[in-house]
């Protein structure tokens, strides 16, 4: 099927999520604007205005009320999804580089950039407490020792927090106490997602050193590899199949050439279980930041460095397809 | 030391300065006291004072090695000591300034008949030991010249000599080990990782390592021709590897070696270092035995010309490099000039051995009236077997078919020379090509033409057949075209293929099969052609490729993309001969692929004839091996993909039971609302109404 293009934004997008239901699309982009879109047929339904500078992450609650976004102007902001009227501005002391919900929404993380200075957060606030939000007064904070964070991910029960770093190390902190429970080192370089599969017991990582990789989210014991020769960016696991799909491609500073074939900006499909791959869709001309499965697995949307979001829905023959055993 | 002393006291006297800065009033009035005060010990010496200025103070051998001794001077008297004085300092002052000079006498004054020698700087005592040394002065006297430095080490010199230990042999296996292998599996070395990492692997369906060693080579690799050693390059010099263990089997030591070449019979091994010593100047090219590990012969490289500076016959009998209007040729094992003088040649510019018989072959420019020429020579007789006169030649090419049965000379010539006055270069214009091919099998060695106007690219002949491509340009279209030689004089055009990406051509070592390669700039498109009927049998691309090599056998061609020339998706691809891709093999920071060679068959002319005639038959049992192998091949794919997907389930199963287990608790967390399912709480969704826009249609109303 043609796919959708989602157009509004000026700038490369950073972030790409879908509602709990998958009937909204939120995009984040360095052009200081999330968007809210309708997934079905690509028309935007408003924005979030009021940042100052690249939006890097953004989030959205389970029951689509609220939304938040970190922004490298030093604020993390707290919407209401619908008016889209900014409630809260969290203030931090250097940029946002990740945002999100807890399972229940009743707590937001937030993990702050290690620039001039000063050290890289991982920072908790109460959602109910306005006290909190208003006065940007976390309720835990921990320091972040070694490389920053570039991507974080709750637990299931909100117990802990699963961290990806600048130097490929992957954490896991307690959100009670603030340790750091668990550290391992699959990754030689930067990660730069992590997404969670439905029920959240796995999760997949993507790095900058051209893997993804599959780990248990509890134990963090490491499953599956998939293996590409470029940057990945992204990885989601499809919620209804064994599929991985990764997104990526040559950084946009080492392209030497303006050829597209060279930069391999194609999102690639994975089978889950076997590391082979077994399709790419191509479209994108430069490397795609975010990409991430709907919510039923039938389509998926992706955003790249070219500013575009793309919707895909799957093709009949992609359900029909299995691999033979 | 007296200095110093000075200067020492000079410290201590600004100590005592410091010491009545507080009363200025006493500075002004009174001298200060300069003098140490009583009992006072010097505890500061030379060493620590003025180490630098000790370090220049003269030593008595200093100077020694800028004094050479000469011998075999006349013996003269003192009333003409004088006038050899002059003689010799003439002689000498040619290396440097001299700085004085020493004629010991005996007890009539007469000269000793030798002397002494100082010069200003040990380079040029160097320099004159090494020029003066045998100069021939008059007929009874021809000087020995020799730096002081070494009169100790040549006058203690022992009588009685300790003879050299006979080194124990030293077994290497069986250095042809591989070619035992039953299917006839070739090997092929890979540096990747930017150089850090050499492998040798094996070419079954997926590789096999054979060895990976890390630093194995500091620039490159090469085989040597047929296959028997592995040669690394080091800063130090060259190390050969082989047998099954690529153990090491000979080091050269040649400090900055930078080319090499082994001669075609293998027992030895030219290296090229621009690096020297100033004492071994002419040791730039040394050949080494590589069986013993010996240097040959050195050689000094004057001229900067291409690499192999040295070019051997088809059994290393002989060698030869080409000099200003000569070609030297040199024969093993004495190392020394073929019959003590080089072939006189005047404006010779390029020469090649034929690559089965002892045969010459080059060409000369045009000098003033006379023509261009192309001769064939047999060494040792020098005969020449045949000459070919050309004119208006800007330029000529020479290759030999591999079995040596033709040569082909691309001639480019021109319609119009004319030469510009500032540069003193010659301008060709109306340049047009054409193709001297010599039947050098035939009698008299008939010679052939075929002609192009285009540009050629690219020439090669078939290895062993008497087909030849050619690519050419018309810019900006490409062609490929492919003759056949036929007996009386004949030359067949078999096909020009017409636009084509392709700057390089590959022939398959045994010959039939061709490979087009548009490499690097023409982004690695690949054509794989039957020229028995000049079929394209595929065409393909490898993205970006920068090189392609055939193994030795002609079943596979390789594609790379070398680290050396692109820097990302370095990777190697097997093709089969036909151009069916087989596997692709990225690696990081891969540089360079290089496939093992293989010595020559050892079957008779008849008895391949035989294997060829009877294909059909071994073709049969190879089908039935290979399918069997597919099968296992894809049978383990299955089972492996059935094992991970058991272990996968058993986990899920797992994880799932977990997760419904604590079902209850997610409910809780979120308002005792069910969200495990995507609708499970459908009567909370609201209807939205979504338009889209499905066509536009213009009517026009008609009214």
């Amino acid at each position: 099927m043609k796919p959708i293009l989602l157009q509004g934004h000026e700038r490369s997008i950073t972030q790409v999520k879908y509602n709990r239901e998958g009937d909204l699309i939120f995009s984040s982009s360095k052009d200081n604007i999330p968007n809210v879109w309708y997934s079905l047929n690509g028309e935007r339904l408003g924005s979030y205005n009021g940042h100052n500078g690249a939006v890097w992450s953004l989030d959205v609650n389970w029951d689509t009320t609220k939304v938040l976004t970190g922004s490298a102007d030093n604020t993390c902001k707290l919407w209401d999804c619908e008016t889209g009227k900014n409630i809260y501005s969290i203030e931090t002391r250097t940029g946002v580089r990740t945002c999100s919900f807890s399972f229940s929404g009743r707590i937001l993380a937030v993990s702050t950039d290690k620039t001039m200075g000063l050290p890289c957060e991982l920072q908790f606030y109460d959602a109910l407490d306005p006290q909190q939000l208003r006065q940007s007064k976390p309720f835990l904070s921990i320091p972040v020792e070694g490389s920053k964070i570039t991507t974080a991910l709750w637990g299931p029960f909100e117990e802990y927090m699963i961290t990806g770093h600048e130097t490929g190390e992957m954490r896991q902190y307690d959100t009670k106490t603030g340790e750091q429970v668990l550290e391992i080192k699959e990754h030689s370089k930067q990660i730069n997602d992590l997404q969670g599969s439905k029920d959240l017991t796995m999760i997949v990582s993507a790095s900058k050193d051209s893997t993804a990789k599959l780990f248990d989210t509890s134990t963090l014991d490491h499953l599956k590899t998939y293996k590409t020769e470029r940057n990945v960016n992204s990885a989601s696991i499809s919620p209804i199949r064994d599929h991985v799909v990764l997104g990526g491609g040559q950084e946009a500073m080492e392209v030497t050439t303006t050829s597209t074939r060279i930069g391999k900006f194609d999102a690639r499909f994975f089978s889950l279980v076997f590391e082979e791959e077994f399709a790419r869709v191509k479209g994108h001309f430069g490397p795609i930041n975010t990409v991430v499965f709907h919510p039923d697995g039938k389509s998926y949307a992706s955003g790249a460095e070219d500013g575009f979001i793309r919707v895909h829905y799957f093709d009949p023959n992609y359900f029909d397809f299995d691999f033979e055993i | 030391m007296a200095a110093g002393k000075v200067d020492s006291d000079g410290r201590k006297s600004n100590r005592s300065e410091s010491q009545n800065e507080h009363d200025p009033d006493q500075y002004e009035e009174e001298e200060p006291d300069f003098s140490d005060p009583d009992g006072f010990v010097d505890d500061v010496d030379d060493e620590e004072l003025l180490p630098d200025l000790l370090r220049s103070k003269p030593k008595e051998s200093d100077g020694i090695d800028s004094v050479v001794i000469v011998d075999n001077v006349p013996q003269v008297g003192p009333e003409r000591l004088e006038k050899l004085k002059n003689v010799v300092s003439k002689i000498f002052s040619k290396f440097g300034k001299i700085k004085s000079d020493f004629y010991p006498v005996d007890e009539n004054n007469v000269s000793k008949g030798y002397c002494f020698v100082e010069f200003t700087s040990p380079v040029h005592a160097q320099e004159a030991m090494k020029t003066a040394d045998g100069y021939k002065l008059d007929k009874q006297h021809t000087f020995a010249v020799n730096l002081f430095s070494d009169f100790e080490k040549y006058s203690a010199v022992p009588d009685e000599i300790d003879p050299p230990e006979p080194r124990p042999y030293k077994d290497p296996g069986n250095l042809l080990y591989w070619l035992q292998n039953k299917e006839c599996v070739d090997m092929y070395s890979c540096i990747f990782e930017g150089g850090e990492k050499t492998a040798i692997y094996s070419n079954t369906t997926e590789p096999t390592v054979v060895q990976e060693r890390a630093r194995w080579t500091e620039t490159y690799v090469r085989w040597s021709p047929n296959g028997t050693y592995l040669a690394t390059l080091h800063a130090k010099g060259i190390a050969l590897w082989g047998g099954p263990e690529f153990s090491q089997i000979m080091r050269f030591s040649h400090p900055g070696v930078q080319l090499i070449d082994f001669s075609p019979c293998e027992r030895y091994l030219v290296t090229f270092s621009p690096v020297q010593e100033p004492r071994d100047e002419g040791d730039a090219i040394i050949i080494w035995d590589i069986r013993t590990g010996l240097k040959k012969r050195g050689f000094m490289c004057e001229n900067q010309s291409t690499w192999p500076i040295f070019k051997w016959n088809v059994d290393g009998k002989y060698f030869a490099r080409m000099g200003t209007d000569q070609i030297s040729v040199y024969e093993t094992p004495s190392f020394g000039l073929l019959e003590k003088k080089s072939i006189k040649i005047q404006g010779v510019r390029d020469f090649t051995w034929s690559p089965t018989d002892n045969m010459i072959a080059y060409w000369t420019s045009e000098h003033k009236n006379s023509p261009a020429r192309v001769v064939l020579i047999e060494i040792p007789s020098r005969k020449e077997l045949c000459v070919r006169n050309l004119f208006n030649v800007a330029d000529c090419k020479m290759h030999w078919q591999k079995a040596g049965d033709y040569l082909c000379v691309k001639v480019d010539r021109y319609f119009k020379a004319k030469k510009t006055e500032e540069t003193d270069q010659i301008k060709y214009s109306g340049i047009h090509y054409n193709f001297e091919l010599f039947r050098v099998r035939e009698k008299l060695i008939p010679v052939d033409k075929v002609e192009t106007k285009d540009q050629v690219m690219a020439f090669a002949w078939e290895p062993n057949g008497s087909r030849f491509a050619f690519i050419h340009s018309d810019s900006p279209k490409i062609n490929v075209t492919v003759y056949k030689m036929k007996p009386d004089g004949k030359v067949d055009l078999l096909k020009t293929l017409e636009k084509r990406v392709a700057n390089h051509l590959f022939w398959s070592p045994t010959g039939q099969f061709l490979v087009l390669a548009g490499l690097r700039s023409m982004n690695g498109v690949l054509e794989f052609i039957d020229t028995t009927d000049m079929t394209t049998m595929n065409q393909t691309e490898h993205f970006m490729a920068t090189d392609v090599e055939w193994d030795p056998t002609g079943r596979y061609v390789v594609s790379a993309v070398s680290w050396w020339g692109h820097k990302v998706d370095n990777a190697y691809w097997i093709w089969s001969f036909q151009g069916n891709l087989l596997t692709k093999q990225p690696l990081e920071r891969f540089c360079q692929l290089l496939w093992r060679p293989r010595p020559p068959t050892l079957l008779s002319e008849k008895k391949l004839k035989e294997i060829k005639k009877n294909v059909k038959k071994y073709s049969q049992q190879f089908d039935s091996e290979d399918s069997q192998k597919r099968k296992t091949a894809s049978k383990e794919l299955l089972e492996k993909r059935q094992q991970l997907l058991t272990e996968f389930e058993d986990y899920r199963q797992q994880k799932l039971e977990e997760y419904n287990r604590t079902r209850d608790i997610r409910i809780e967390m979120r308002d005792g609302v069910d969200t495990d399912d995507i609708d499970s709480h459908e009567e909370n969704f609201e209807e939205e109404t979504i338009e889209f826009l499905l066509k536009v249609e213009e009517i026009i109303v008609e009214e």
